[in-house]
């Protein structure tokens, strides 16, 4: 049904893919001779065997700088090896930034709380699955859940997504019911992040949470090696973004998402219920959000309760830079953000890490103003 | 068609965008089932804001609107598409990312199992829409976004259709067919209320008129009335192409 417009954005997706090849070409051209260095400290992601000492933390300004256990494998490759972890990393940024731009598109909301259901979505998941004593906020006494791990994932997205539901109920639907302009509502939203955030940390404290004690086991590809939980980190994060893919292209309901993103007046006047649809991409964007969350904390070895406030910056560079409102674009945008931030440690140092990835999206908004996948629409 | 029930009645309206400022200051009006209904006045006379408060889109402050007995004073919109109404607005009235014929199964959202028999009869009313059932709204010229906006309020197969501006920024030629689409659709038993800011064309084509003056319904005729009538003619329609 939509073959030409599909066709249109996998022209456009090809695109900047194979620019990112012939810059990734450059590059390694480039940084070749500089790379042959059996050890370096700036680089975490790439180190094989012991899994202790791989804490590649994400999030800026807390990355461990573990030193490489032993000399790099012959054949080891690390540019291919942060070329996969900037696309692993991608992947999961996208499964929180898909929400984002998710509900931008059906209300126009740049929701600055995002972030803080990541980190939601991440700390219930060890709220559920820790075998440790555990305590709601407000409650005199303490009691153990400790769920495994997959059943105590799920319960955090349902919960997650649960979050999503109340407040569009009690929050953003009443706002919304009585006219409130859409910068008002991003004050809100402002707002509501710092209160999840202190709300976050009162509950949960400051310090990591682990959510799985067990060491990640690495399978060595040759030019790159990967740990088997992110295997199935990025199989979940594939099915998830292809899921969400097949809502908004192939479903009736998620047609009418699209409709509602195109101009929600239009949408009521065709019989589509707006408010329904929007609480529901809300229960789809929280429930999202945690997902990527939990992936996060297990990608990270750790979550803490400002681990989504970190990411909330390159979320909405990720949204932006492929697109506005284009769930799509928010994959790739993600993908572009991730690749970005982890090749930049081969060149620069980590700390700069961000800056490269926010520079690119300068670039890329210079040259296109819409963003990737964004289209400039005709007028009248 | 004087004898025929009267399906929508407006009674003394006041609305308005912002609280407190009021457009409309006692709108009426009654049109009965089958009937091609023009509203025509000034700009700034309120007749869009006419048209979007009997669909719930401007607040109603005051007065009533009944569809037959039933009142549907400031009901939502997607339950007038439920009654049986249909409405396209003047702009932005197509989703620009989705299909022409996405646009279409958005006007049967409702009811998707009419949308093959609903489709096909759209198809026969615009064959153009089915050349390009593939192509993006967005990418459409202002004369083919018009058909589909057509085309999906009457999707629904409604019993009223409102149309706001619907010749607005189009070519003499794309402004004649559309005037002459309204006539069909309306032949078919569609009852059509219609706001336009050609006042002659319009009231050359349907049964009735209605003037609307500083947000109230300043008189109504025949639309062959109106435009003999001398005080329309040198308010609204001017001399000259008579």
């Amino acid at each position: 049904m939509t073959n030409r417009v599909d066709r249109r954005v996998l022209l456009r997706a090809l695109v900047v893919l194979v620019v990112a090849a012939a810059a990734f070409v450059v590059l390694t051209a480039m940084g070749s001779p500089a790379l042959a260095a059996g050890t370096d400290t700036a680089v975490t992601h790439a180190v094989a065997g012991s899994g202790e000492a791989a804490a590649h933390a994400t999030q800026a300004g807390t990355i461990i700088h573990a030193e490489a256990a032993a000399p790099a494998e012959p054949g080891d490759n690390r540019v291919v090896q942060q070329l996969v972890n900037g696309l692993v990393f991608g992947l999961l940024l996208a499964l929180a930034s898909v929400g984002l731009s998710l509900i931008y598109g059906t209300t126009g909301l740049s929701n600055f709380a995002h972030g803080e259901q990541v980190s939601l979505g991440a700390l219930l998941c060890f709220f559920f699955t820790t075998p440790q004593p555990v305590s709601l906020p407000l409650l005199p006494f303490e009691f153990t859940i400790g769920l495994p791990l997959f059943p105590a994932a799920i319960a955090a997205i349902a919960v997650a997504a649960g979050t999503g539901w109340l407040q569009d109920k009690f929050l953003w639907s009443p706002l919304r019911r009585r006219r409130v302009s859409i910068v008002q509502q991003m004050i809100v939203s402002i707002g509501l992040s710092l209160a999840m955030l202190n709300f976050i940390q009162w509950w949960f404290g400051a310090e990591r949470q682990r959510l799985t004690t067990s060491i990640d086991e690495r399978i060595d590809m040759g030019l790159f090696s990967i740990g088997i939980s992110t295997l199935w980190s990025v199989a979940i994060s594939l099915v998830c973004l292809g899921g969400v893919a097949y809502f908004l292209m192939r479903t009736r309901t998620g047609r009418a998402t699209r409709a509602v993103s195109d101009n929600p007046a239009l949408a009521s006047a065709s019989g589509i219920r707006v408010d329904k649809v929007v609480r529901l991409v809300w229960m789809m964007a929280t429930g999202l959000a945690a997902v990527g969350g939990i992936l996060l904390a297990l990608y990270d070895n750790a979550a803490a309760f400002d681990v989504g406030a970190r990411l909330l910056l390159l979320m909405f560079a990720a949204v932006t830079l492929g697109g506005l409102g284009h769930p799509f674009g928010a994959l790739v945008g993600s993908l572009v953000i991730g690749v970005a931030v982890e090749m930049s440690t081969l060149w620069v140092g980590t700390d700069l890490k961000y800056a490269v990835a926010l520079g690119i999206l300068i670039l890329v908004l210079l040259v296109r103003p819409q963003g990737i996948l964004g289209r400039a629409e005709r007028v009248g | 068609m004087s004898d025929a029930p009267v399906i929508v009645h407006a009674d003394d309206l006041y609305a308005g965008y912002l609280p407190g400022i009021d457009i409309l200051n006692g709108c009426s009006m009654e049109v009965r089932e089958g009937e091609l209904i023009g509203i025509i006045g000034p700009n700034g006379a309120g007749k869009s804001t006419f048209l979007k408060s009997l669909f719930g889109l401007v607040p109603i402050r005051a007065g009533s609107v009944k569809l037959g007995d039933e009142d549907i004073t400031n009901m939502r919109a997607d339950e007038l598409v439920q009654r049986g109404i249909g409405f396209v607005p003047q702009n932005n009235n197509v989703f620009p990312s989705l299909t022409v014929m996405e646009n279409m199964e958005m006007g049967t959202y409702q009811n998707p199992k009419a949308f093959k028999a609903a489709w096909s009869r759209i198809g026969d009313l615009f064959p153009k829409l089915v050349d390009r059932k593939n192509q993006r709204a967005g990418s459409l010229s202002g004369g083919e976004r018009q058909m589909v906006a057509m085309g999906r309020a009457l999707m629904m197969d409604p019993k009223v259709l409102l149309l706001d501006e619907p010749s607005a920024g189009l070519s003499p030629d794309r402004q004649d067919e559309t005037f002459v689409r309204t006539r069909e659709i309306n032949k078919t038993g569609v009852t059509v209320i219609m706001v336009e800011q050609n006042a002659r064309r319009c009231l050359q084509i349907c049964h009735r008129g209605y003037v609307l003056d500083q947000g109230t319904t300043a008189y109504t005729a025949s639309g062959q009335e109106l435009l003999k009538d001398p005080k329309v003619i040198e308010l609204y329609l001017g001399t000259l192409g008579a």
